[in-house]
């Protein structure tokens, strides 16, 4: 086995834009060992290194079947700055993967519920793609709600069409842009909930957007009767180890890598109502 | 075998006080050992031997006040916990990770190498070796094991000491962590004395703490110094000032957490975060890339340098920022976090407690913030 404090080698085999901040990188562990011994599920992240900047938490936006490891990143800050003047073929230092994934068991006979709000679709891209590929034979098409600023913020936009081939897929936007044509909706991806019928008792809701998405659209599901143990957010802070022992990523008595970042709603309920916990 | 082996490290004895120099030059054959010293004017830890331990000396602390007094006792521990612990040498305030060379062809990683002869920390309080079981807790049990940790802690010995006089902080009867080193800690203490008038009463819980004490001479301990012991350690309970509800922890925490006091103690509250420094369970930590000027090479666009974990502190102001946006903006919730975490969370996380009670908090502060008064003001009505 690897060992998880230490960073390993992964070259860019290619990089594909997403938006006008966002691009996906797909990479390839150098050592052949590693390569084999490394596996995840989805809703882990790695954390990625460029050498001399420092580290950052990305989540991994392929699913275990994909050849290639892609991590889905928009530029906010020193590292993904430095991660964005990368081309393909240099190389990254990557430890992981950390966290506890989305619980696929939990979906078995039951409807699943995506939501995503920006960047937030791509640690659920892992399961969107992992569903694609084995089709469950489920009663209903599992729905994925999406929502961005803008049109032009749509990351994944050219997988859409595939998404809808098995997904039922509702699109929103906070405002138009004059520069493209939108068919989806216009508001918060709560009101999207109005164009679903789904079974609320027999749901599964996996979500993970920005914290004022997760504190808007739980009320709203809980109140359409969706129990909030089957609802899990994926949560974000600051990290830095990755293993829980930095202490910067503490969520109450949560660590949000180790324990985390996928929780079961009724498990941090009682801290998501407090501010600046 | 398992019997045999217990009655192997089943060993009391009794020696001299003068005897214990015998102890630290037998520790000196095979370890590095870490005591109490005088540095100006405070008891640190550092290398050590028998002749720099601070003999009788006692020291008066309150609310951000240290010093060392003329009052000379008889007993050799009688003076207390100083601002160092274990911490400074197992979890280092700077400390390399690994060094890195990153050229054209790629990243080479090179894991830093802990050498050097293991530690032996002498003297250390009931309370610190609850702090040490926890730092094990979450060095070496989580989901990675901490290997500069484990290079560090391996083989290391610890040989603790039952308070013969409570610290004028110290509230560790209330948090159930001492003053007597306890059945539950003696897997991290190897050796354990406890301090009689005219001896020390010496107690191997370890294999290695036996085999240390094989080589000293001793007597049996009678019941009488048996008796004397329990009466000492009772003594030093009854003398502790400060108490916590420790029954209480830790709802009154979760039900307090938008308690108006935190307002209030923000108020006070300067940030400089030595709580958090000489805190022996505090072990927040930030790591960085560091590169040196001589780190960049011309030649294949090379780049040289080490990742260095240094220690942090909840109370820094970027401790909880992500991109665009900080967690914890206001110094009110960052005390909270701080106290909450101590109080509250880690008990949570690692089933031992988060605070020992060993007062440092409250002397080290310069604001004079008392956590035990603290908590008290949480229960008070909102």
């Amino acid at each position: 086995m690897y060992d998880k404090t230490i960073p390993f080698e992964a070259k860019i085999r290619w990089i594909k834009r997403e938006t006008r901040d966002t691009a996906t990188y797909a990479l390839k562990i150098s050592d052949r060992e590693i390569q084999r011994a490394y596996s995840f599920s989805p809703g882990q992240f790695n954390m990625l290194a460029v050498p001399g900047i420092g580290e950052s938490a990305i989540s991994i936006s392929s699913c275990p079947a994909d050849r290639d490891l892609m991590h889905t990143i928009r530029v906010a800050g020193d590292v993904t700055t430095a991660i964005d003047r990368l081309n393909v073929g240099d190389v990254v230092g990557v430890r992981g993967p950390f966290g506890s994934g989305w619980p696929i068991e939990e979906t078995v006979g039951r409807d699943l519920m995506i939501i995503a709000g920006g960047l937030g679709i791509a640690p659920l891209r892992s399961i969107i793609r992992q569903i694609l590929k084995s089709h469950p034979g489920g009663s209903r098409a599992p729905v994925l709600l999406y929502g961005t600023k803008t049109p032009k913020d749509v990351i994944f936009r050219d997988e859409f069409p595939r998404y809808r081939d098995v997904f039922e897929v509702h699109l929103t936007v906070d405002r138009a842009d004059p520069e493209v044509y939108w068919r989806g909706e216009m508001g918060v991806v709560t009101a999207l909930l109005d164009r679903v019928t789904f079974n609320p008792l027999n749901t599964v809701v996996f979500m993970c957007g920005p914290e004022i998405m997760v504190h808007r659209a739980v009320p709203e599901l809980v109140a359409r009767g969706v129990p909030g143990e089957k609802i899990f957010i994926s949560l974000e802070r600051n990290m830095d180890c990755g293993s829980g022992i930095c202490g910067h990523c503490m969520f109450g008595p949560r660590f949000v890598c180790k324990d985390g970042p996928v929780f079961r709603f009724t498990d941090v309920e009682q801290f998501l109502k407090i501010m600046e916990i | 075998m398992e019997s045999l082996k217990e009655k192997k490290i089943k060993k009391i004895k009794k020696i001299k006080k003068d005897d214990l120099k015998i102890l630290f030059d037998k520790l000196r054959e095979s370890y590095t050992v870490i005591g109490p010293k005088l540095s100006q004017g405070v008891v640190v830890l550092s290398e050590a031997g028998f002749e720099d331990l601070p003999a009788g000396f006692r020291d008066y602390q309150a609310r951000g006040t240290y010093r060392l007094t003329d009052e000379k006792a008889v007993d050799v521990f009688s003076f207390s916990n100083g601002p160092d612990s274990f911490k400074r040498f197992l979890h280092p305030p700077l400390n390399e990770i690994f060094s890195f060379r990153k050229s054209k062809k790629g990243i080479a990683i090179e894991p830093a190498a802990k050498e050097g002869r293991p530690i032996a920390f002498v003297g250390i309080r009931a309370c610190d070796t609850w702090a040490l079981k926890l730092y094990d807790r979450i060095f070496l049990e989580g989901p990675a094991r901490d290997p500069s940790y484990s290079a560090l802690r391996k083989d290391s010995l610890v040989i603790a000491v039952n308070c013969p006089h409570p610290g004028d902080n110290c509230f560790c009867s209330s948090m159930g962590t001492g003053p007597e080193v306890t059945p539950e800690v003696t897997d991290v203490a190897d050796i354990v004395l406890s301090e009689l008038e005219k001896s020390f009463i010496v107690e191997a819980s370890t294999p290695a703490g036996s085999d240390i004490l094989e080589g000293i001479a001793g007597e049996e301990a009678t019941d009488r110094d048996l008796e004397e012991k329990r009466s000492r350690i009772e003594s030093c309970k009854k003398a502790m000032k400060k108490s916590v509800p420790y029954g209480e922890l830790p709802e009154l925490i979760y039900r307090n957490l938008e308690h108006p006091r935190w307002k209030d103690t923000a108020k006070r509250d300067l940030e400089c975060g030595n709580c958090t420094q000489v805190c022996p369970t505090c072990f927040c930590n930030s790591s960085y890339d560091l590169i040196r000027l001589s780190g960049f090479s011309q030649k294949g666009a090379e780049l040289k340098g080490v990742r260095i974990r240094k220690w942090d502190s909840c109370f820094s102001r970027n401790f909880a920022r992500v991109h665009g946006g900080n967690f914890r903006p206001s110094r009110r919730a960052r005390y909270r976090q701080w106290m909450a975490h101590k109080l509250a969370y880690t008990k949570e996380q690692f089933a031992l407690p988060g605070c020992v009670g060993c007062g440092r908090c409250i002397t080290w502060c310069p604001a004079g913030i008392d956590i035990t008064e603290e908590l008290e003001a949480l229960k008070g009505v909102r």
